[in-house]
């Protein structure tokens, strides 16, 4: 068991307890052991409890449910206790102190207890609260907190039957997640639940019984449903094990990529269904065959070009028609595709902007740029990665990482003024260099597309050469999509950005403002020419959007065999010090974005665009895929994939769907559509088709709500201006409650700060006091010393070793304590009590041979028998030599006795004093009124301590 | 369908997803794989509740085990025995928290408990370094390592009491956001 390898301050009294369980439950009030400083007297009083609760175990031996629950531990310790000495009138005394109720109380209570196991099983949540015990004791002598192992207990069931209560009282749905979220071993959480089950079932049982059984199965049937939903959903989880193979060798960021590239195909997946289902469905049940003209045929250029025999198919605007189709329902077209479009974008951005946000709030606000060590230390670590060479790289990285941020302090101190000024002068050139690359990809493209214009027609057939040379732009866009960036990552290499961060910002900058440049060329044309030139304008923009989609994933094959083959082949063959490349994610992900934006931009001019977009990223994944293993190494930096993803969700959100949506919306509410072809011929703009619908609204009566909503709502300038207003004040009010938050963070971390101060005095206090004192404490001192080195030396043994072991200790320590309270008596007890103690050696040396040999027969690994016979052996010698040791006792006069009672009536006050303090408020949070409480507590025991001594 | 209900009752499995975060199919694959560890000792009938435990030396092993540097501990923190070897239910209870669906915090404590070598709930130097030599195989100097445990007790010790309790950890996870990502093994 994992905390009995202890460091030091785990007391051996746990394990005692462990053996000497007694329900506290029903004693749990009269008990005053929480004074968790309480020191060495402290173990006797502990003893008598082990003592009381041996007794109480006899007399409970009928009631065999007991000890079912009590473990099969407790037996030794009744068979021990038949002995009829064995309480000495010492401890009588201390059970008058401690005294623990008669049973009556334990029959009655509830059906709720703790299983039988659960004392093997208790670490997780032991630690748990001992956790937060022991924190006061950072060099804890372990008698110091003897006292506390009861309270530890008390606590512990009193939380579990709490914690029970709480799930009881919760829905079914949050239960489960609450037993799914304890840390605890499984073991505890079945337990737990079964309890939570046995609850529930019972105070149903009590109400009508059918009534019960019914929604019992109800409700059971209805979760299994749940689980059945949520596996089938796990079926149809796209690429689960290729995620996991990347995952495996490349790590978590390069794995992102493809977590992002999934997530935008379902993007298109879900707008693909939208649109097909309102829009193209509708379209081919009322006319299935496109009214192609005749002289047109399908002639295969068409594939790459969108144009020709494409051009009047349902693939762009031009293939809908505007009327009202008829049938069951009344259908109108163009309702049907403005309101589709809308939804969808509107629907889109919130998804954006939700994913947006709360990936900023985990990733940006909370995240701390400062701890970086400890994060690369202790959170960096990739479980993730499976292959042993990535673990070995990773290892070699991680090490180089911690080397660099080691001397990086040192370099920025050494950075003198002329080097500061290169390094200026660097970022600056390659900034103004970067930008004039993309204003003049911008130019380019500009007077490509002028020349285009003017050498297209606006004919139904061209000519197979004039439909070529429409792919002249969506090439030359590609192209410099392609090479630029390739630029930008050179300008990366000149630049020594000190942060690695820095410098991958500064490339995704660049990238984004060179594909906005682009695209800006683009809409221009799109809005201002080919929307005057064209008779069916919309579907000519369609086409260029369909060529820029189709070309733009030629290219990003292209792409990933120059960027990573072609670097793979130079790195390997010609210049090994180039080295194998690594996967870019930030140009690979600015290439996804861009080619998104490309689609949204089209789904009012070729709503089956979605389509293509599918097929291409479903293509590009297994290309990516393939690429990556073939060509690429792990990435050298681990930097925060986390961080990198918000970014990347960020600028999906703000330049590009935001200028997506912009550009569709001027479409939609400014540009006169085309008047032969599409659903929205004959009117002045797309947004008049609402205007349009409401007069046909005002003449049915039953619906003027709608057409009031229109006019006073969506149309009225007052109500925008109150909307605005509203949420110009609202976010004026977050503002201030975001700053008084930032003021309370500040506050609450100096606490902690002087919590911390807070206790190093009070232990410095602590341990003044004790050495004012050494001369009269030194003998105990030295001897505890000797005893607690015994368990750390085994520590890696096994529990039942280590329990036998520590009881032998125990039964030493004890004698000692007793050799001590008897030291003006002569000789003979002394060697009366070393007897004891050699026996109490042997039956330790039994124990852990025994459990040598268990461990060499697997057979009888876990005989229950064999370990409790050990114990049994253990706790023999340890009531010899407690009968023993108190025979010594007995010869000494009754001022002792008399003195102890005052100790511990002393202590009995001082942990009374000190009770209200700990039992309402959690241990965490320590009041300065309760540290005091505590010196006062420490003061009245160091004098007991004091009239102790002087008894002598 | 047939064949695979028998490994456990229905009653089993309910309690197998109430208190995991898997689904009724994912813990037959776990159960698949556990079993492919060791068939001669794993039954294919769960419903009497057998008594198996996998030792360590097959449970580290498993390909998502077997390169980690932490695997040992890993085993420890979450097997009952404290000693590596494993039941089926240790065995699901491990992958449930490094699973996806595990929160944050649940990852944090087992995290911890992970890298908590001597088991004394503190993270000291000793556990640390212990960490950073598992990371970086022994190949940083003393002095490297002692700076750097340093380092990070510095900046993640929020009490001053020159170790990091389970508390500073969190508290550092919570401004980790990758955490959430590499903390997990996908099965």
């Amino acid at each position: 068991m994992t905390s009995y390898s202890n460091g030091g301050f785990f007391n051996p009294a746990y394990h005692d307890s462990e053996t000497l369980e007694v329900d506290r439950r029903s004693s749990r009030k009269t008990h005053q052991h929480t004074n968790p400083y309480a020191r060495s007297e402290g173990a006797d009083g502990h003893y008598s409890t082990g003592q009381i609760s041996s007794d109480d175990a006899l007399r409970r031996m009928p009631w065999g449910q007991e000890e079912s629950w009590r473990g099969r531990e407790s037996i030794p310790m009744g068979l021990i206790s038949t002995r009829p000495r064995s309480p000495s009138w010492q401890h009588d005394i201390n059970h008058s102190t401690f005294q623990i109720p008669p049973e009556p109380q334990y029959d009655r209570s509830p059906s709720v207890r703790l299983p039988s196991t659960t004392s093997g099983n208790m670490t997780m949540r032991w630690r748990g609260i001992s956790m937060r015990r022991m924190s006061l004791f950072p060099n804890g002598d372990p008698n110091q907190v003897a006292l506390t192992e009861d309270a530890i207990r008390d606590e512990m069931e009193n939380e579990e039957q709490n914690l029970v209560k709480e799930l009881v009282a919760l829905s079914t749905r949050d239960r489960i997640r609450a037993i799914r979220d304890l840390s605890m071993s499984f073991d505890e959480k079945k337990q737990i639940r079964s309890q939570v089950l046995a609850f529930k079932s019972a105070k149903k049982s009590r109400q009508f019984t059918c009534f019960a059984d019914c929604s019992e199965n109800m409700s059971l049937s209805f979760r299994r449903f749940g689980y059945g939903i949520r596996s089938a959903r796990q079926t149809l989880e796209l690429w689960q094990g290729i995620m996991k193979e990347i995952g495996g060798t490349f790590g978590t960021s390069v794995l992102s990529y493809f977590v992002f590239l999934k997530w935008l195909l379902m993007f298109n997946i879900f707008s693909f269904l939208v649109n097909f289902g309102f829009i193209t469905i509708p379209q081919l049940v009322n006319d299935p065959w496109p009214d192609i003209p005749p002289n047109v045929n399908f002639r295969g250029l068409e594939i790459l070009t969108g144009a020709g025999y494409f051009n009047n198919t349902i693939m762009y605007y031009g293939g809908y028609s505007n009327q009202t189709l008829g049938g069951l329902v009344e259908y109108n077209m163009q309702l049907a595709y403005f309101f589709t479009i809308a939804v969808y974008m509107v629907m889109c951005g919130i998804a954006l902007i939700f994913s947006m946000a709360s990936s900023f709030k985990t990733n940006y606000v909370l995240a701390d740029p400062t701890s970086s060590s400890a994060w690369q230390l202790l959170c960096s670590w990739d479980f993730n990665i499976t292959n042993e060479k990535a673990v070995r790289q990773r290892k070699n990285n991680l090490r180089v990482q911690l080397k660099e941020s080691m001397s990086e302090k040192a370099q920025r101190e050494r950075l003198t003024l002329s080097e500061s000024l290169k390094h200026f002068g660097i970022y600056l050139g390659s900034w103004l260099l970067s930008s004039g690359l993309a204003i003049g990809s911008g130019a380019s493209i500009y007077y490509l597309c002028q020349f285009e214009q003017q050498r297209a027609t606006d004919a139904a057939n061209w000519s197979l050469l004039q439909e070529a040379e429409t792919l002249l732009v969506p090439i030359v866009v590609s192209l410099i999509n392609l090479v630029v960036p390739l630029f930008y990552s050179l300008f990366n290499k000149f630049e020594q950005y000190s942060n690695h961060r820095n410098q991958i910002y500064a490339l995704v900058v660049r990238n984004v403002l060179l594909k906005m440049s682009i695209l800006a060329v683009l809409c221009y044309n799109w809005m201002n020419v080919v929307a005057i030139k064209f008779a069916c304008w919309e579907s000519m923009v369609g086409q260029s959007l369909y060529r820029l989609v189709i070309i733009d994933f030629l290219f990003l094959m292209f792409g990933s065999f120059f960027g990573e083959f072609l670097s793979n082949v130079i790195g390997t063959r010609l210049f090994p010090r180039l080295g194998v490349p690594e996967f870019d994610v930030a140009r690979n992900v600015i290439e996804l974005i861009y080619a998104q934006t490309l689609a949204w931009i089209g789904i009012y001019f070729s709503p089956l665009l979605p389509a293509i977009q599918i097929l291409k990223f479903f293509i590009l994944f297994y290309l990516k895929k393939v690429s990556l293993t073939q060509n690429c190494q792990p990435p050298r930096r681990s930097g925060r994939a986390a961080q990198m993803q918000t970014i990347f969700i960020a600028l999906l959100f703000f330049p590009f769907f935001v200028g997506a949506l912009s550009i569709v919306a001027y479409t939609a509410w400014s540009l006169t559509p085309s008047e032969q072809c599409g659903p929205f011929r004959g009117l002045n703009s797309t947004f008049s088709v609402i205007g349009v619908w409401m007069e046909d609204l005002e003449e049915i009566s039953h619906s003027q709500w709608v057409v009031w909503i229109y006019q006073n709502v969506i149309r009225s300038e007052i109500f925008y201006f109150l909307i605005s207003l509203i949420i110009l004040v609202m976010m004026y009010i977050f503002w201030q409650v975001t700053q008084g938050r930032k003021l309370l963070i500040r506050v609450l971390r100096q606490q902690i700060v002087n919590e911390g101060k807070d206790k190093s005095f009070l232990l410095e206090r602590l341990q003044n006091l004790q050495k004012s004192h050494p001369d009269k404490r030194s003998i105990p001192k030295n001897q505890k010393k000797h005893s607690k080195r015994r368990p750390d030396d085994h520590s890696s043994g096994g529990q039942s070793t280590s329990n036998a072991m520590v009881q032998a200790l125990l039964a030493r320590q004890q004698l000692e304590e007793e050799r001590l309270s008897t030291g003006g008596v002569p000789v003979p007890s002394d060697i009366s009590t070393s007897n004891a103690l050699i026996q109490a050696m042997k039956a330790r040396q039994r124990a852990e041979d025994q459990e040598r040999e268990e461990q060499y027969i697997p057979a009888y690994y876990e005989s229950p028998i064999n370990t409790s016979s050990s114990v049994t052996q253990a706790m023999q010698a340890r009531q010899r030599a407690v009968v023993e040791g108190t025979d010594d006792a007995r010869d000494l006069n009754s001022s002792v006795s008399s003195v102890m009672m005052q100790v511990m009536q002393a202590r009995q006050r001082a942990e009374e004093e000190d009770m209200p303090q700990w039992v309402p408020a959690p241990p965490k949070n320590q009041t300065p009124a309760g540290s005091s409480a505590l010196i006062q507590a420490m003061l009245a025991r160091q004098q007991a301590q004091n009239e102790y001594d002087d008894g002598y | 369908m047939g064949n695979k209900q028998t490994i456990f009752t229905a009653q089993q499995l309910d309690a197998y997803q109430d208190c995991t975060y898997f689904t009724r199919k994912e813990i037959l694959r776990l159960f698949d794989r556990y079993r492919d560890l060791a068939p001669q000792l794993v039954p294919l009938d769960y419903t009497c509740q057998p008594d198996v435990k996998l030792p360590y030396e097959l449970i580290g092993s498993m390909p998502e085990l077997k390169d980690n540097p932490f695997r040992q501990r890993i085993a420890e923190v979450f097997s009952e025995d404290g000693e590596g070897n494993m039941t089926l239910e240790d065995f699901l209870d491990m992958f449930s928290v490094l699973s996806e669906m595990a929160p944050r915090d649940l990852k944090a404590y087992y995290a911890f408990k992970i890298y908590d070598f001597n088991n004394d709930d503190f993270l000291c130097k000793s556990d640390l370094e212990k960490t950073l030599n598992k990371l970086t195989r022994n190949e940083l100097t003393e002095d490297e390592v002692r700076m750097v445990c340093e380092k990070v007790i510095d900046e993640a010790d929020l009490d001053n009491d020159g170790r990091l309790s389970l508390e500073d950890f969190q508290h550092m996870i919570v401004r980790a956001p990758d955490f959430l990502s590499t903390f997990h093994i996908r099965i």
